[in-house]
């Protein structure tokens, strides 16, 4: 595990424009990117991960990411876009064994791989739908499995485009655990505030495409947040609460 | 599966060159039929199954480039702009080994202009790519009768060779073709994992290791070469390639390393059956070209796939 380290990132398209001009994330770190729609959160995930490009240097290890071949990279980041989807009818046991790839000789699954791809199901409680096909899952279910193949990777920056979207209460609370609670650094853009302050420990605030802000936990105020959002934001009891039986 | 699939592959062969205008009873055969036989329609038989492998793999691979299941190389395109170079290269009397370069050359040129004009902000669209594919084929056939009327002395050659069929064989043509077949299906089965990752969204597949357009682009020039090669040689055989991908998915999965293997399989033995079915279907020794059997039965299925599915396939 290693920093990943930004220097003067710029990205356009049409009239938006990212621009970041230095940023440290340390191994480990449980980093969450907030902001309004169209503030930048996943274009900055994108180019963090190196499946979109813009101006500027990013570095892994003090690598620069474009010097990082492909099938390098993936051994290194794990990506799950806010919208995944797979065309022909693949079973869930296959796509999540598909993140098992950067792992492989290219041609074929290890009985490694195998054993891996079922602890990631049994984990993400998928295990009695193993060989029902992806699209005929519920939205909830198909986001699950999405999830178990970026884990399935094994690699150590994880990056999570809303994870929780289409999940129910339930399977957020456990999957937001579950990623609080590994080694690996996690960045992730999430809407939900309350659940991001319970689970993350960095705050990255993007307002169009700027960053307004980069606070830890403590640092998090309702100020911040209602120049983030454009709303009135005060802190006090939510009218829920929840957590496990 | 395998076996019991490459058996009946193997039984069809041995009946397809047994039936035809004449019956041949191979442990009682006059030695004109021998000749027959092992002159005519053995050839035959083992280059219609080489094109027919050459189709379904071409389709196979299409489906899952383009992630779209009506993909073949006839929606797409592809045949009709090879059929275009093929047949300006005879009607302007080109040496015979320069037609399957021209053909894989517009070929190439329809199927990068049915991609660029179905993708949408990195997105394909099987409905604009359908439309494309229509483009294509209508400008395609306003050439190639532009040719036909002008080039007046080679008319009745292009329209019999356009019809598609197997009317001239030998031993060199086939052995060309199956050593194109081999070599690509080589290269195809040993990228059939990162092809797999295909089928996820750009993104995702990206992150996983592949270098997306370089693969994408990479297996769409080889598909389209082993469709530039059958056109060239056999005319337009249309929906092999859509068909058997659907029949390997829903029998076998559709991980590729499979469907690779089986889409080739079925596109040969579906061309042997057919085209046993073009010699044989008419009394009295004439014979259809085996285009339009296949024409008929993509049609009837096209018809099936657009009935069933619908609703997936207009939503993309």
């Amino acid at each position: 595990m290693a920093e990943l380290r930004v220097e003067n990132l710029n990205f356009s398209r049409g009239e938006f424009n990212l621009q970041l001009d230095r940023l440290t994330i340390k191994p480990g770190e449980k980093v969450v990117i907030l902001g309004e729609n169209g503030s930048g959160k996943s274009t900055l995930l994108q180019l963090l991960c190196g499946v979109l490009h813009g101006m500027g240097e990013i570095f892994y290890d003090k690598k620069p990411l474009q010097k990082i071949p492909v099938s390098e990279r993936a051994r290194i980041f794990s990506l799950l876009p806010q919208f995944s989807e797979v065309i022909f009818p693949f079973s869930v046991e296959e796509v999540v064994l598909f993140g098992r790839f950067p792992h492989t000789d290219g041609n074929r699954f290890s009985d490694e791989d195998k054993k891996i791809s079922e602890q990631q199901l049994v984990q993400l409680d998928l295990l009695h739908l193993r060989e029902r096909q992806f699209n005929q899952l519920s939205g909830g279910e198909k986001r699950r499995v999405m999830l178990a193949r970026v884990l399935n990777q094994e690699s150590p920056i994880i990056f999570l485009d809303e994870p929780n979207s289409s999940l129910d209460i339930r399977h957020t609370l456990e999957i937001f655990e579950l990623i609080n609670r590994r080694e690996e650094t996690v960045i992730s853009p999430v809407h939900d505030i309350n659940l991001a302050e319970r689970f993350f420990d960095r705050f990255l605030l993007l307002k169009q495409g700027q960053l307004l802000a980069d606070v830890s936990r403590e640092q998090l105020t309702p100020e911040l947040l209602t120049e983030t959002y454009n709303v009135v934001v005060t802190s006090g009891a939510p009218a829920f609460t929840f957590q496990h039986q | 599966m395998k076996k019991l699939l490459f058996t009946i592959f193997l039984l069809a062969l041995a009946a397809s060159c047994l039936i035809g205008s004449t019956a041949i009873n191979p442990l009682n055969a006059s030695p004109v039929e021998r000749d027959i036989l092992l002159g005519l329609r053995l050839p035959r038989v083992l280059f219609s199954a080489v094109i027919g492998a050459m189709l379904g793999l071409s389709g196979s691979i299409y489906q899952l480039t383009l992630k779209n299941p009506l993909a073949d190389s006839f929606t797409t395109g592809a045949a009709s702009s090879s059929a275009l170079g093929a047949v300006l290269a005879i009607a302007l009397g080109l040496p015979l080994p320069l037609v399957p370069v021209i053909a894989l050359t517009t070929g190439l040129v329809g199927l990068l202009s049915v991609y660029r004009l179905s993708k949408t902000n990195g997105i394909i669209n099987p409905v604009t790519m359908i439309l494309a594919g229509v483009v294509i084929n209508v400008v395609a056939s306003a050439v190639i009768s532009f040719a036909k009327y002008f080039f007046e002395d080679s008319l009745s050659s292009i329209v019999f060779w356009l019809m598609g069929g197997f009317f001239v064989v030998d031993w060199g043509k086939l052995l060309f073709c199956a050593l194109v077949l081999l070599v690509t299906y080589i290269l195809f089965i040993g990228k059939a994992l990162q092809l797999n990752l295909l089928a996820f969204d750009e993104h995702s597949a990206q992150s996983l290791g592949i270098n997306v357009d370089r693969l994408r682009t990479v297996s769409f020039i080889v598909a389209t070469a082993l469709v530039a090669v059958a056109v060239s040689n056999t005319g337009i055989i249309g929906f092999v390639g859509l068909i058997v991908p659907h029949i390997s998915r829903s029998l076998f999965g559709s991980d590729m390393r499979q469907n690779l293997f089986f889409s080739t399989l079925l596109g040969a033995l579906l061309l042997v059956l057919a085209d046993a079915a073009a010699r044989s279907i008419i009394p009295g020794g004439a014979e259809l070209p085996v285009g339009i059997i296949t024409a008929l039965l993509g049609g009837l299925f096209f018809l099936y796939l657009l009935r069933t599915r619908r609703e997936r396939f207009w939503h993309g």
